[in-house]
């Protein structure tokens, strides 16, 4: 669902000065062959605005965009994509609870149990949250807790995928 | 806080709604291109849903 990331800052610099960059190769080795002047892009180090990528830094941002819903994308400066999560996940977080959804606890009994733990748990911060507003506890006897249940789920995942994408981001990679 | 009710077709069309709007803010950057995106997910969501409930239910019975 994520297909590009031009928005990055990581990306974005860098690509710019290779466009400007292979496009001034072409114009001035008009006399070499268009092989070596693309090979000689080719090797040039990527600048990602000054800021070399790491894996620990792209760790840190999916950490982060994973404990609170669009703070990996803040991070990376992603505002637009950081408010969409935030709100999408929090909105979805509210329904579920709303609707009397079961929030799952650690240690489930079967597979069901600990995949929607798991799921629940992709939420981050906002699981605990889920947990305080549900202080009547669940109901799935009808279809509406159901849906909430599964709202909850949805909303956890989804957390999980941005915060991938993030760590992809942050990482200079096309996500 | 106060409980939500809805019905399974609320339901349905609510879950589809956010999700349509996070796929389209998510996962394209022009604004027409989101739009468009989230107006096709919507749309599937909604149809598949309605088909799944079609198919069930002779299993309802």
């Amino acid at each position: 669902m994520f297909e590009e990331n031009t928005g990055s800052p990581a990306a974005g610099a860098g690509s710019e000065q290779r466009r400007e960059r292979s496009a001034s190769t072409a114009e001035s080795g008009a006399g070499t062959s268009g092989v070596q002047s693309n090979e000689a892009v080719a090797r040039e180090p990527e600048n990602h605005g000054g800021e070399v990528p790491s894996a620990a830094r792209a760790v840190a941002v999916a950490l982060a965009g994973w404990l609170l819903p669009g703070l990996g994308h803040a991070l990376l400066k992603m505002w637009g994509r950081a408010l969409a999560i935030f709100l999408t996940v929090g909105f979805l977080v509210y329904l579920g609870a709303g609707m009397r959804g079961n929030v799952f606890e650690p240690g489930g009994e079967d597979a069901f149990a600990r995949l929607g733990y798991m799921a629940d748990a992709g939420t981050g911060a906002f699981y605990f949250v889920a947990r305080a507003m549900e202080v009547s506890g669940s109901d799935v006897s009808h279809a509406v807790g159901d849906y909430g249940t599964r709202f909850l789920a949805t909303a956890g995942v989804l957390n999980l995928l941005a915060a991938l994408h993030a760590y992809e981001a942050a990482r200079g990679r096309k996500a | 806080m106060v409980p939500l009710h809805f019905s399974h077709f609320q339901s349905l069309l609510l879950f589809a709604l956010i999700i349509s709007l996070a796929f389209g803010t998510l996962g394209r950057r022009k604004p027409i291109e989101r739009v468009k995106y989230a107006a096709w997910s919507f749309a599937m969501f909604v149809l598949v849903g309605i088909a799944l409930g079609w198919l069930m239910y002779p299993f309802s019975k």
